[in-house]
């Protein structure tokens, strides 16, 4: 089937196309170049028109989400719709079923999205939720940064051992590249503890953060994933941390990126993510401030660095993390619900009920630090638009974090009027900051950015041969200005005009029209098989002493991923 | 003045949903409006005049000048009265889960006995159970740590479990028995229980008050004996009679008051002990 969108006002940064009127064509799956007379035409005159959406860190599928879902009925009747001819009813506000998900992403217009945190030994049942999520493509992250067999090769400094296990483990739980979070925190969550700072060792292990984090970032350059190591500093949420947060990000400054052809579409080399929630000062709440501004410039001399924000929208969520520790304090600080896991041998996790006030000083310090970031880092590419959903909202306030990154109107009447507390004013440089998005660079943080820094070569931009993953928005960009009306960005934003993924129109006037199943990608990389073999074979007693599965148990079999997209990595 | 009146034909096994069917709805409805709405029975809708003869009398222009009556079984009817915010509801029959659930005025009366979540959530209005109840009356959604914030519910039986979980405003008076964790959880509002309580009222409760004239199970851990006070005026009523007052739950801190009867509850007075209480009389206390 060809189809042509006639007449749009196309933002496409990664050809650097910004607000041109033209065509865009696709036949069947791809975009392309020409297409007949017989094409059918959908008339978008003037209307916007970007690849669709990636988000490159969410938390959409998992047993902590299953968790989540268990322990708060309260926020699964939030949200709760009749199911249509087309969909099946929704339900959950900040943890949503698995098709109401993918409703609301393809409602928003995204079609690709990064699960940030999948234990390899649960990767199953996250497939199988991704199995249930419709019209988005779903890249899982294996994680890797607590480990222990990750931490005994970091020790020793056996990259080569390592890289096989990586590459074995990302085949074995059809994980898409290595996430890190708090490296060695959550192991030492297993005894209690928590490590304070990129140099404090995990315990029994001896072995730190930083070692664990080089390790892994020399391992993803050496076998040239597609995208960089993926990381959730220590000392998240804690005031003060911006220290911990640079000396993490300055720590791989001497790792050289991949030269493989693999990896040749990303600039960095670490990825660090939920940046808001890693950029405080002050030694306790009383004193915290922001650390915007040092994070913002490290970042801004750094090309070899890229982040997402983590951006707080003001909700009653749940946050949920294999930030076992941080969950804990969380509670200690709100009394509020906490479920908390241990995954064998792997690393663990904490889930508890959050809700962020306007009223609330701290709320309000990490709204205002999330909003420098965005306005204070100067290369969009270098940032993306996340909210770690669900930890600082759901993923459905992405239209209303974009309507206050395009309007300093409405974020200085949210300090003039009060809206939000006086610390966004006093604290923060905030209110000093009058910096605005344009679509283009909407089009940068929440499209084209993702997709290279994830390392996609099929998505993000409109060039012929990629898939014809495509956002319309009802908004005549030449005749309005966001700057004066974010409600009417919000709205536009929340409900696309035209969603299409794979050619295929899934979504029109913000309803779902259609649905299809969901791709999930993965890496498979080749040429270490030899290598993996050994690193089984010598970590099989260990396999076999301390975790309660079996091996055979273990794999993720490939039915369990019936639609697979294999990025095959040659490692010569 | 409006009068609805839902006259049942016959009942179902799977529970119809009223919750689109409240005064703030139907006031302006006439009889063709019923005749052409087909209402939720599982997941299917089937025309509601295959389940009620409805008649409609007068006119109303706000939900306030509607009453309606609902003569019959409705065992299985659910949400009757759900989120109304003015008029009356008389169900001359038992009601079904979640009657005048999140009723934000208006009044509810139910001649018989009600199933679980009975005003859940109510933030105004009065609903009157003659009969008994179920589990979480005048209490919170599941997981939910905002309850009812406000109206009046008055059971004359007895009320299940968790009545009056989550309170955050409001009051709830139980004539009969009320079965364990009342008030759990409450921050405000008061919960009087003329009956019998089985166990543990107020567990992890932050403030507000329990009034409890029978006879007391089991108490937690976490209150503290005030010692006994007489005819102490709470939320603007005067009880009369001796009480033991209590304070907690200490384990969060809480301040709210608990207040049982001394006559009913002698054994539970710390300077009590057993085969002595010929002794200790309350006026030596």
């Amino acid at each position: 089937m060809e189809y042509i969108l006639k007449n749009g006002i196309v933002y496409d940064p990664a050809n650097g196309v910004n607000g041109e009127k033209k065509d865009i064509m696709f036949k069947d799956d791809k975009i392309v170049d020409s297409v007949s007379d017989n094409a059918k035409v959908i008339d978008v005159t003037d209307k916007i028109v970007m690849p669709a959406g990636v988000d490159i860190h969410a938390h959409i599928a998992g047993p902590k989400l299953v968790v989540g879902r268990l322990y708060r009925p309260e926020d699964s009747r939030r949200g709760v719709t009749q199911k249509t001819a087309h969909e099946k009813g929704e339900s959950g506000f900040s943890i949503p079923s698995c098709p109401t998900t993918g409703y609301r992403y393809s409602r928003m217009g995204y079609g690709t999205v990064c699960e940030a945190a999948m234990p390899p030994l649960e990767a199953k049942h996250t497939h199988e939720e991704i199995n249930t999520i419709p019209n988005i493509d779903v890249a899982p992250l294996p994680l890797f940064g607590n480990n222990w067999v990750v931490m005994e090769y970091a020790k020793e400094n056996k990259i080569d051992e390592l890289a096989a296990y990586v590459s074995a483990w990302l085949k074995l739980s059809k994980g898409y590249g290595i996430k890190i979070v708090n490296p060695c925190g959550t192991e030492a969550w297993g005894w209690g503890m928590n490590v304070h700072g990129y140099d404090d060792s995990a315990p029994y292990f001896d072995v730190t953060s930083r070692q664990v984090v080089r390790a892994l970032t020399k391992v993803n350059e050496k076998l040239g994933l597609p995208h960089s190591i993926h990381i959730h500093p220590n000392d998240l949420g804690h005031p003060g941390n911006t220290g911990t947060t640079i000396e993490t990000l300055g720590s791989v400054k001497d790792i050289a990126k991949s030269t493989l052809p693999s990896a040749s579409l990303r600039d960095q080399v670490m990825h660090c993510t939920h940046l808001q929630f890693h950029s405080y000062t002050g030694t306790s709440w009383k004193n915290a401030g922001s650390g915007a501004p040092d994070v913002a410039k490290f970042i801004n001399h750094n090309k070899y660095l890229t982040g997402d924000v983590g951006q707080v929208t003001f909700d009653e969520t749940t946050t949920m993390t294999a930030d076992g520790p941080m969950e804990y304090d969380l509670y200690k600080l709100s009394g509020l619900k906490w479920a908390n896991k241990d995954v064998e041998c792997e690393t663990g996790s904490g889930i508890i009920p959050c809700i962020y006030s306007p009223k609330n000083p701290v709320n309000t310090l990490q709204w205002a630090v999330g909003l420098e970031l965005f306005l204070l880092i100067n290369d969009p590419w270098q940032l993306c638009l996340t909210t770690d959903s669900p930890n600082g909202g759901p993923f459905i306030r992405y239209p209303r974090v974009i309507s206050w990154l395009m309007s300093n109107k409405r974020r200085m009447e949210m300090i003039e009027n009060r809206e939000v507390h006086k610390w966004a004013e006093k604290r923060t440089t905030l209110a000093t900051l009058d910096r605005e998005y344009d679509f283009n660079d909407i089009a940068i943080i929440t499209r084209a950015a993702p997709a290279k820094i994830d390392g996609y070569t099929d998505r993000g931009a409109l060039t012929p041969g990629f898939k014809a993953d495509i956002a319309v928005y009802d908004i005549k960009p030449n005749e309005f200005d966001p700057s004066r009306n974010p409600k009417e960005v919000e709205k536009a934003f929340s409900r696309a005009l035209y969603t299409i993924k794979d050619g295929q129109i899934l979504v029109k006037n913000g309803e779902i029209v259609q649905t299809k199943p969901s791709h999930t990608i993965w890496t498979n990389v080749t040429g270490l098989e030899d290598q993996e073999a050994k690193v089984i074979e010598d970590i099989m007693p260990f396999f076999k002493q301390y975790y309660s599965v079996k091996w055979s148990n273990y794999k993720v079999h490939d039915h369990y991923v019936p639609n697979p997209i294999k990025i095959d990595v040659p490692v010569k | 003045m409006k009068t609805i009146t839902f006259d049942q034909i016959k009942t179902s096994s799977i529970a119809l949903e009223f919750d689109e069917l409240n005064t703030d709805n139907i006031y302006t409805w006439t009889e063709d409006d019923f005749a052409k709405y087909t209402v939720p029975v599982g997941n299917s809708r089937f025309p509601i005049t295959d389940y009620f003869k409805i008649t409609v009398e007068g006119e109303a222009d706000s939900p306030n000048e509607v009453k309606m009556i609902m003569n019959g079984d409705m065992g299985r009817v659910k949400y009757i009265g759900f989120r109304m915010s003015g008029g009356e509801v008389i169900i001359n029959g038992n009601a079904d889960l979640h009657v005048g659930a999140e009723m934000s005025g208006g009044y509810v009366l139910v001649n018989g006995n009600a199933q679980a979540h009975a005003g859940r959530e109510m933030s105004g209005g009065k609903l009157e159970i003659m009969g008994n109840t179920k589990e979480f009356t005048g209490a919170s959604y599941i997981g939910e740590w905002r309850g009812v914030t406000g109206g009046e519910i008055i059971i004359h039986g007895d009320a299940g479990k968790q009545c009056g979980e989550c309170l955050t405003g409001g009051s709830i008076h139980v004539l009969g028995n009320c079965d364990i964790l009342a008030g759990i959880h409450m921050t405000k509002g008061t919960i009087e229980i003329d009956g019998n309580v089985n166990r543990w009222p107020g567990g992890q409760m932050k403030n507000g008050n329990i009034i409890i004239h029978g006879k007391l199970g089991r108490l937690l851990e976490g209150f503290v004996e005030q010692g006994i006070v007489t005819d102490p005026e709470i939320s603007g009523k005067v009880y009369a009679g001796k009480y033991i007052q209590y304070s907690g739950d200490i384990a969060l801190n809480g301040k709210g008051g608990l207040y049982i009867d001394a006559e009913n509850n002698r054994d539970k007075l710390s300077a009590y002990s057993e085969g002595n209480d010929e002794y200790i009389t309350l006026g030596d206390y």
